[in-house]
Parts: structure tokens; sequence; C-alpha cells
């Protein structure tokens, strides 16, 4: 018993970083801009998170100035990449390096202590007092329901069944016929682009001020790429990624239960599993299921600069 | 039509202004990192003036310099390699460990003489390498699945690996370390002071790639099958079979890289080993602008700032500070890139 409400928790928790990042890395790409630089963003928002509380020990005000942090790492981005129309792979590799130096250096000096303040778990009352489900779906932080219900109903709502939604999906699918629609491309990108980096960034917060909850270097551990790949895997919708960050919240709960339980395989090895979890899921849909490719196609112009002379 | 200058974008880039769009990102990253040691209160031309010297003025200061040369040249030319069919290698790194892994493995386990181990070694690295990129090749030759990300993924698995096998079942139970294996006693030779052959080899596999690249028959199907691969395939050229050679080259290449850090100047395998090779490969191929006699000069160059962060590291620098550095190099170098397409032409005359 105990032990399935310690899997469901770790898995909500350990979803939850994924999911965000994920979320903020659906919202670039709809529009058309692949943001490889999600890691790094993380690292910064992990970093400024855990800065902020040190000086004011509130997680929200952590949490929000790592949205404004992203935020502002993410209009470079988007300048570079919506504005100007550098390559995108190179810009978001490049956005990955700085993050992560510039977080691993900047926050040497909080490196290893833990957060001095972190978002707390709120009992909804009644319903934390059911079996089993009730302290892993009732009893957690409350960034957990924004991340799982709020964010990805209303990112779901707003792409799917708004006329803004629509604009901004035919700027990632037909920028030139969007163009000619009147709808601003180059500021639809920007805006998108930038605002899925402030999510990123929040994920790295959420990680150090309510799931790890400390600093140290490279702890983001390839968690922003794993997100990169999640959207691909989810068909790049919002509440698909959220189902997707679940699973990889329970295969990483496995390695964690596989640890505090002493299984006979070496911890390094269960640390392996999102990893391996990920490319297998990368792989495996598109051999078993030719359609589910088509459906849960990329947007047509994922990754290509739009130039309106050259239409 | 209107009367004065507007832009005009070109379909391609002169070398020249490129070139020059490089020097441009590098100058103003280190005036910035300049601008932010002066606010810090050192003084940047001090730093810079003792940097010149520590690794110019003395032998000591040339060994350590030429040692980062060789693994920097060799992930630059992996990741130019996979470059040429358009396949992104962003996992040197990985695959960079498990070529030490794998030379471990037979510095460790295989007795004999040094002569047939080294080969032995260093054979074992190329295919750590290749393996290590087979399953993201496949899947992207078979699939079409981004190998980008595969290739990356790998990297953590790879370290993994690498930490659990030095920290624990080959940990050295002689010496005081508890993170690393015992010291691997074959060796590559020494070349000059204490810079081993690992140098003069990689400059040899870079001009090797190179002029295959550019004359051979096979050179040519592979550069067409990564520039156009739909053209390629009309001319009947096995495009996907190009794709799987060339990123099993990339990888084997960056796999030789592990061995050769490992034989030739750790000796012996622990979790720290790449040091961001990899990562900084992507950089020094995409300076060369995937040139594979460019990587020689740009992977110089790459050595020439990492040596430096080394030295400052008293001064407060840290490796992390020149991972950032070199991702705003990088970032400037795309943007640059970008910008280099760009000439201001006269309205109403419509060039190309």
């Amino acid at each position: 018993m105990e032990l399935l409400t310690g899997i469901l928790a770790t898995t909500l928790l350990a979803g939850g970083v994924l999911a965000l990042a994920a979320l903020g890395e659906v919202l670039a790409e709809r529009v058309g801009v692949v943001n490889l630089g999600a890691e790094g963003l993380m690292a910064m928002g992990a970093m400024t998170g855990v800065a902020t509380v040190t000086a004011v020990p509130s997680p929200a005000l952590g949490f929000a100035a790592a949205l404004v942090i992203g935020a502002l790492f993410g209009a470079v981005f988007a300048l570079a990449t919506a504005t100007i129309r550098a390559n995108q792979v190179l810009c978001g590799l490049a956005l990955t390096l700085i993050g992560t130096g510039l977080a691993n250096t900047i926050g040497r000096s909080y490196s290893g202590m833990p957060s001095p303040a972190v978002f707390e778990h709120v009992r909804v009352p009644l319903l934390s007092d059911i079996p089993i489900l009730g302290p892993a779906l009732f009893s957690q932080n409350v960034l957990l329901y924004l991340i799982y219900i709020i964010l990805p109903v209303a990112l779901h709502y707003l792409l799917f069944h708004t006329r803004h939604g629509l604009n901004l999906r035919a700027v990632g699918e037909n920028p030139a016929a969007a163009d000619a629609a009147g709808i601003p491309v180059g500021l639809i990108r920007f805006a998108y682009v930038t605002a899925g980096a402030a999510l990123c960034a929040g994920a790295g917060a959420y990680l150090t001020l309510a799931f790890v909850p400390s600093w140290s270097d490279g702890m983001v551990a390839g968690r922003g790429w794993i997100a990169v790949s999640l959207v691909i895997f989810a068909g790049y919708r919002p509440v698909n990624a959220v189902l997707a960050a679940l699973l990889f919240g329970l295969i990483t709960s496995i390695g964690f239960v596989g640890q505090a339980r002493n299984w006979p395989v070496a911890a390094p090895f269960l640390s392996m599993l999102p990893y391996l979890g990920t490319i297998a899921l990368m792989i495996v849909p598109v051999l078993a299921w030719h359609k589910v490719r088509r459906l849960m196609a990329a947007p047509a112009a994922l990754g290509e600069p739009y130039y309106r002379d050259l239409r | 039509m209107r009367q004065g200058l507007r832009l005009q974008r070109l379909p391609s880039v002169q070398p020249g202004v490129a070139l020059g769009m490089r020097a441009l990102a590098i100058a103003i990253v280190v005036l910035a990192a300049s601008l932010v040691l002066l606010a810090a209160g050192e003084d940047p031309l001090a730093l810079g003036a003792q940097l010149v010297t520590a690794t110019f003025s003395s032998t000591f200061g040339m060994e350590d310099f030429g040692l980062l040369v060789i693994p920097l040249i060799l992930t630059g030319l992996s990741v130019a390699v996979g470059q040429q069919v358009g396949a992104w290698n962003i996992g040197a790194e990985g695959q960079f460990l498990l070529g030490a892994f794998a030379a471990t493995t037979v510095g460790l386990f295989v007795p004999g003489p040094a002569v047939l181990i080294l080969p032995l070694m260093i054979a074992a690295g190329a295919l750590g390498g290749l393996v290590w990129i087979l399953v993201p090749t496949l899947a992207r030759a078979f699939a079409g699945v981004n190998e980008l990300i595969t290739t990356l993924l790998l990297n953590f698995v790879a370290a993994l690996l690498v930490y659990y096998v030095s920290t624990g079942p080959w940990r050295d139970r002689v010496g005081m370390s508890n993170s690393s294996t015992a010291r691997i006693t074959v060796e590559v030779p020494e070349f000059w002071g204490l810079v081993h052959w690992g140098l003069p080899i990689a400059i040899v596999m870079a001009l090797a790639a190179a002029a295959t690249l550019a004359f051979s028959r096979w050179g040519y199907e592979v550069r067409l099958s990564g520039s156009n691969p739909s053209a390629a395939a009309y001319a009947g050229i096995a495009v996907r079979r190009h794709i799987v050679t060339v990123m099993l080259l990339s990888g084997l290449i960056a796999g030789v890289a592990g061995a050769f850090e490992l034989a030739g100047t750790v000796h012996r395998l622990q979790g720290g080993i790449s040091n961001n090779f990899g990562y900084l490969g992507i950089m020094v191929a995409v300076l060369a602008r995937n040139s594979c006699v460019g990587v020689i000069f740009t992977g110089t160059l790459m050595a020439f700032i990492l040596n430096s962060g080394i030295i400052l590291q008293t001064q407060g620098i840290t490796t992390s500070a020149v991972l950032a550095m070199t991702g705003a190099i990088l970032f400037l170098t795309a943007i640059g890139d970008e910008l280099a397409h760009y000439r201001i032409a006269r309205a109403g005359a419509r060039g190309s």
C-alpha cells in the first residue's frame, strides 16, 4: 500500500518537471521554432529559483523570478531565431551551453545547500484521506495542480478552440499562408517562443523549489532534452505532453523505488532508465504504427525560418 | 519601384564573409568577458598577457596546450564528418567516453606486450564509439528518428556507465583514489615533450577525411547525399547507406579521441575524462564550417580558449564559464552566418 502511494506520489513529482518544460516546448514548436535550449533554460531557472529564495524566502517569488529570467533568455533566443532567422539548431545548442555554463558559474555559492524555502505540501481536506490515492494526489505542492490541470487544459483550449490558436498553429504549419491572411508571423513566433522559454525556466525552478530541493552543478541532467523528445512523442499536443511526462515520472520513480528497496542493480543503472526509456519511446512508436506517425506529425514549417521575399 | 537602398538575401555565403563573422563573434565575446572581469576588479589586459606567457613561453605550458588540441581536433572532426550527410552528432561526448571505456577494458584485462596492446586499445576505442552511435544511426536511417536527440541522450548513459565502473568494480584498490581505475601502463609514446603521437595522428585523420571527401567518388556521393538527398537518390546514389556509414564513422572518430585521451593523456578511466570535449567539438566543427581541414585550426583555437579557462581558474574563472563563453560565441556565429547572407543592393536592381 505504502509502496503504491510512494510510486504514485514520486511519479507526479518527477513528471512535473518534464511536464512544465514540455508544455513550454510545445508553445515554441507549435509556432514553428525548435528550442533546443530547454536544458540551459531549466538550469538558469533552477539556479534563479534558489538564488531568489536565499534572498527572500518566498517560493512563489523564486518561481516568478525564474519565469522572468526564462522570458529574458527566451526573448534573446526569439530575437535570433524568429526575427533575425538564424539557424535554430545552432542557437538552441548555444543557449543550452550558455544557460548551463552561466548557471553553474553564478550558482557556485549556492551549490549543495538545501533551498531555504520550498513549496509546501498542501493537504486537501477529506480527499487527502482516501487510501493510496489521497496522499499521492491531494497532499502535494500547489504547483502540481498548475502543471497537471490548469496549464494543459488552458493551452489545449487556446490552441484548438480559439481563433488565436488557429492563427498561431497556422504560423507553424504554413507561415506564408498565415502571412497572406494578415497574421503577424514574426511577432507571434517571438511571443510564443519567449513564453515557452519562460515555462522551461519555470520547470527548472520547480526542480529546486519543489522536487529535489537544492541546487548543484549539472542537476538538470538532461531533463531539458527529455522534455524536447516528449513533445515529439506527444505529437505536439499539450495534454498528451503532460501524460507522456507522467509516464517518465513513473520510469524515474521505479528507479527511486529500486534504490530505496536495495534491488540487486547498481544505482547508476537505475538512473539510466529515463534516458534509455526516452530513446525507446522515440523509436518504437515510429516502427510500430505508421498511421500514428501521420497523426502525430510535426508542424509542417517546424525549424524553418520564414522569409516573405522568398515565398 | 522605390528608390534607394534595400537589403537583399543571397542564397549562399562567401567563405571570407563567414570567416569574418566568426572572428567578430569571438572578438565580441572576449570583449564582453573582459568587461565582466573589469567590473569584478580584475585587469583583463594583464590577465591576457598572463595567458599568452603561461601558454607559449614555457615548454610546460605548450605541452598542456598541445594535449588539449588532440581531443578537440578529433571531436570536431567527428561532428564535421556527421554533418557531411546532414547528421547532427551531438553524442560525441558519449562516444568519447565509450572509447575511453573500451580502451580501459583492453588495458586492464588483456595481457601482452605494449606493441600489441596499444593498437588494440585504440581499435577497441574506435569500436566503442561506433557501437555507441549504432542505435541512433539505424533509427535515423530506417525510422527517421531525430539523431540529434538520441545521440545526446546516450551521453548521459555513457557518463553513468563510466562513473559506475570507475567508482565501483574497476576502482583502483591500491592507490588512494576511489574515483578512478588503476593506472594503465600501456601508453601512447611521446611525440614532443609530453605531447603524444595522438597529435600527428589526429591531424593525419583530419587530412585523410578531407581528401577522401573531396577527391573520391564515395566522398562526392556522401556530399551530394548531405546537400540534396532527393537529387542524390534520383541519381541512383544509396543515400541511406551513406548516412549509415558516415554516422558510424563519426562515432568511430569520437571513440578514437576517447581512447587517445585515456592511453595518451589521462591513463586512468574516471568520470570527468570527457571534460566536455564532445560538446566543444560541436563548436570546433561549426567554427570550421564543417571543413575537415578547418577543424585542425579551429580545434587548436578552441584548445587555446579552454586552456585559458584552466589557467585562469585561480582568478575565479571555471570550466563552466568557458562553456558559457563558448555558447555565446556559437550563438553569435549562428546570427553572423545568417547576416552574412545579406547584401545591400540598389532598389529595383534584382540580382541573381
